[in-house]
């Protein structure tokens, strides 16, 4: 558990340190590739919790999330949609669900644990 | 068991790095917008110097307005009204509703014919007397007429069916006579001379002379100034409340 945590911080020190940015008008693609990563990894985080985490589901869903993202902010802006409001809209609220069920399960394993005690 | 943890803890991770490395490239790209200061001690300083000028000027200013303020109050009643109506005076000729005479030149537009036989009679577009207007404000000019018709802060200058309006008064066809004042007329001359608004115009088929600097007189704006959609600045941000 403590891999990824440090992996992600060593992620954000290599992205702070080496002073990468992209142009404005990317911006909006990586926000919602972001998004897409940040739902995928709450959703592995949920089903690890609920104990039918599958990687081969968790990485091919991260790729194909971020991409599909990306793809349909591109082809919003190409159609002249603000297709990635959608996107957003959808990310958030699977995000919130997502957070929400953690939130849940952790409480009844808080409990679980207490009654036993 | 034990050899597959590591490898799923290792992909796991793997994205996590991801996540982080594109969290913050999107901190890092959502931070830099301002662009950085590249100016080098002089350039400073001469802005600086800028700077402290208009300080200065706005300084002078207040101090006059002080002074005046001080006259109209030390004043008796028959001296004050002679000062309010000095100060009207003053008011109504920078605004140009009063006549001005002084040095200055005498600028005609003609038409130039290079070719007599095919060449169709000339004509200007008002954004030509734009330009024209734009450089002698440019070098120094404080109060034109055009054709007689005196410009002032927010006279317009258009074109209504193919011919030039000047204060919403059709000033015909060319030639044009534009009278220009100006405090130093002998550099406005030169400026002018040399700028290349000749080939623009030359290109219209107008030909711009320009006078000897000459005692000109230019008439007062005679309509009446339409000020309802103008307000200050105080006014506008009471309204917005």
């Amino acid at each position: 558990m403590w891999l990824p945590a440090l992996f992600l911080i060593i992620g954000l020190c290599i992205g702070i340190l080496t002073n990468v940015s992209i142009p404005a008008d990317y911006i909006n693609y990586l926000s919602i590739a972001v998004l897409a990563a940040l739902d995928t990894l709450f959703g592995g985080i949920r089903a690890q919790l609920e104990e039918k985490f599958d990687q081969s589901v968790f990485v091919s869903g991260f790729f194909f999330n971020v991409s599909l993202a990306a793809l349909l902010a591109f082809l919003g802006t190409q159609l002249g949609i603000d297709l990635y409001l959608a996107a957003i809209f959808a990310f958030g609220v699977r995000l919130f669900n997502n957070l929400a069920s953690i939130r849940r399960i952790l409480l009844l394993k808080y409990k679980q644990r207490k009654d036993a005690v | 068991m034990k050899k597959r943890i590591p490898e799923q803890a290792f992909m796991l991770s793997f994205i996590c790095l991801l996540i982080g490395f594109m969290v913050a490239i999107l901190f890092n790209s959502n931070n830099h917008p301002e662009g950085r200061d590249t100016r080098d001690t002089w350039e400073i300083r001469t802005a600086l110097l800028e700077e402290q000028q208009v300080q200065q000027d706005l300084y002078q200013e207040i101090r006059k307005e002080e002074e005046m303020l001080n006259e109209y109050q030390e004043q008796s009643e028959h001296q004050q009204m002679e000062a309010i109506k000095e100060s009207i005076e003053t008011l109504r000729t920078e605004a140009g509703l009063s006549e001005k005479s002084g040095t200055g030149v005498e600028i005609s537009l003609l038409p130039l014919f290079l070719n007599q036989e095919k060449q169709a009679y000339p004509t200007l577009h008002a954004e030509f007397l734009h330009q024209l207007i734009n450089q002698l404000n440019a070098a120094g000019a404080e109060d034109i007429a055009i054709e007689n018709q005196r410009l002032i802060a927010i006279s317009p200058i258009r074109m209504v069916n193919g011919s030039i309006y000047v204060n919403n008064s059709s000033i015909g066809d060319l030639p044009y006579i534009i009278h220009v004042l100006a405090e130093d007329v002998e550099k406005l001359k030169l400026q002018l001379e040399s700028s290349e608004i000749h080939d623009y115009f030359a290109l219209e088929d107008v030909e711009i002379e320009i006078s000897e600097p000459q005692p000109v007189t230019l008439p007062p704006y005679d309509e009446v100034i339409d000020l309802q959609e103008i307000h200050t600045q105080d006014n506008l941000e009471k309204d917005e409340e």
